[in-house]
């Protein structure tokens, strides 16, 4: 077996959980286990990283890596592939992730797969499993050649529990010419809707079919209930609600006591921000709409019939 | 300022998705498609400043016939020509293929800017546009929530998680491939539609332009083996009946969870 190298990352001066899901998946695979750790000021993170399943971990410390640059990691993930003679090369699919590593897969002229949820083994060859068209459909995705390179979904496999007892060598990022330059991470603005408190969320999707339609049908119910409106983010996207309403990767992750989703069909970035909630309802006119995977209670029907009934029923079950 | 578009058609989003008889992808014969959404705001970012300023705008697209379809109503929008790489040889190339196709066209019409989306709505790949600019040798950002251009120089507000913002600033030629909903996207108007009859559609095929060896299904590294429903999870329990008893049904479960 040859050498499965992850590229950490670090995040408000931690290595991201994310990171251990791709320790979780190296580790099971039979593989050799090397890891990328890079920044600046990261070798306490390096150490901790290689005694909990980062096997043997690279550091790579330089000021243009301080912060995310797509031109330094790309140069120095690439230094720590032909450092490690890695055939396999692991990122998560965060926004730093999906910027950089395609650009390493094609400077590496490699198979590239992105956003996968699963790795099997065929004849030593890694093939992937993946979502397409926005979760109505999963691919299984077949690789040639070495280096693989591909990027692993956040949350969707275990994270690496055990100890292990890997060293922490020091890497030249060799860091040439950068063009991109950071200037600032702006914090979210203070959005005015803060759906990360509220005990019950009614959300609306694209199935409402219009604006004026969360004034008319959803607000009722979600006033029966005493809850908050959400959006999904076509929604959002299309300027029928602002920002601020949006549940989601890029928008507010909830867990409240009771989600609902009215006309949504569950898109990744959607499930990703609601998925942690205690019971889940979802109302959508078609069966296969991925929103009913997470849901725990499901009704496939006219969302413009149900909801107010719903309404209804809600105000009588009070009394 | 020369500024190219990279657009996807993709299955409309309302399609029916139903498996080909291969497996390895969805019946494409007798459904509709449009241009990729997070392709129409790249293209409406690039009309934009087309719009404030000396701007020419070229779209680029790869696939069949039906392709012209998206470039025609990308020239009704605003875009100026358009670039077509029809060739059968080109199917099946991986993303990297696709990526070396935009490549030769980036390095042929040498732009000072490249607008792509974010992802495709069908593959969901979300990797071609860092890997085009990879190859051209420029600088790239994904996920481009508001870009602004001033003496050479782009600067992009890019998203992260949980809706803050990371600013980075590239010089030209640079690659920027943009989320949605940064902007609204304009209609062609009927007199754009007509103006796009006389604007002019170069046709390439990979050997034009130079990469014939390295793309098509014989090239790709990647390869999907086949596509299928996603196994349910622990599923929903579904609830029937008329909407009353529906409705009944989900008063009592909120109840029961005592959040009445």
């Amino acid at each position: 077996m040859g050498t499965i190298l992850i590229v950490a990352e670090i995040q408000k001066g931690k290595i991201r959980e994310a990171s251990y899901e791709l320790a979780g998946l190296a580790q099971k695979s039979g593989h050799d286990v090397k890891s990328l750790v890079l920044g600046q000021g990261v070798r306490n993170l390096a150490e901790e990283f290689a005694k909990k399943g980062g096997g043997e971990v690279l550091v790579a410390e330089a000021d243009a890596l301080a912060n995310y640059n797509a031109d330094a990691f790309t140069q120095a993930t690439l230094a720590a592939v032909q450092a490690s003679g890695a055939g396999i090369l692991l990122i998560s699919n965060t926004p730093s992730g999906w910027d950089f590593a395609p650009r390493v897969a094609a400077a590496l002229d490699a198979a590239f797969v992105s956003d996968a949820f699963a790795i099997e083994d065929e004849g030593g060859q890694p093939v992937f499993l993946r979502r397409v068209f926005n979760g109505r459909l999963d691919a299984r995705v077949k690789t040639k050649g070495t280096p693989v390179v591909a990027t692993i979904q956040p949350g969707a496999t275990a994270p690496f529990e055990g100890s292990t007892d890997g060293k922490v060598t020091d890497l030249d990022p060799g860091i040439g010419e950068c063009k991109t330059k950071f200037v600032e991470v702006k914090a979210a603005e203070s959005k005015g809707v803060d759906l990360t408190k509220a005990s019950i969320i009614v959300s609306g999707g694209r199935g409402l079919g219009a604006p004026e339609k969360f004034p008319e049908l959803l607000q009722p119910l979600v006033d029966a209930l005493g809850g908050a409106m959400g959006a999904s983010r076509p929604v959002v996207d299309a300027g029928w609600l602002p920002h601020a309403y949006q549940v989601g990767s890029s928008g507010q992750v909830v867990t409240p006591k009771l989600y609902i989703a009215v006309g949504i069909s569950g898109a990744i970035q959607h499930l990703v921000g609601m998925k942690g909630s205690n019971f889940i309802v979802a109302i959508n006119k078609d069966p296969d709409a991925p929103i009913f995977e997470v849901a725990d209670l499901g009704v496939v029907a006219d969302l413009f019939e149900i909801v107010p009934a719903l309404t209804n029923a809600v105000k009588a079950a009070k009394g | 300022m020369k500024i190219l578009v990279c657009l996807k058609q993709v299955p409309h989003s309302d399609a029916r998705l139903d498996i080909a008889s291969d497996g390895k992808w969805i019946q494409e014969d007798n459904i509709k498609f449009e241009i990729n959404a997070y392709d129409t705001y790249a293209l409406e970012e690039a009309l934009r400043l087309k719009d404030s300023g000396e701007a020419e705008v070229v779209v680029v697209s790869i696939g069949p016939a039906r392709v012209t379809q998206a470039l025609r109503t990308a020239l009704g929008m605003g875009a100026d020509r358009a670039v077509h790489v029809n060739d059968p040889a080109a199917e099946g190339s991986d993303v990297l293929g696709v990526a070396k196709l935009l490549a030769a066209v980036v390095k042929e019409e040498s732009p000072d800017l490249v607008f792509a989306g974010l992802m495709s709505d069908d593959a969901n790949f979300a990797s071609v546009p860092p890997m085009v600019a990879q190859l051209s040798g420029m600088p790239s950002t994904t996920a481009a929530m508001s870009v602004s251009v001033a003496d050479g120089s782009v600067t992009v507000e890019r998203e992260l998680e949980g809706g803050s913002l990371e600013v980075v600033q590239l010089p030209t030629p640079c690659l920027v491939a943009v989320q949605s909903g940064l902007n609204q996207v304009r209609y062609a108007s009927l007199k754009g539609i007509m103006a796009a009859k006389k604007k002019p559609v170069d046709t390439k095929t990979a050997a034009d332009l130079g990469v014939a060896d390295a793309v098509g299904a014989g090239a790709a590294k990647v390869e999907i083996e086949k596509i299928y429903i996603p196994p349910k999870g622990h599923g929903a329990e579904i609830v029937e009946g008329s909407a009353d008893e529906v409705a009944q049904k989900l008063a009592g479960k909120i109840k029961e969870l005592g959040l009445l």
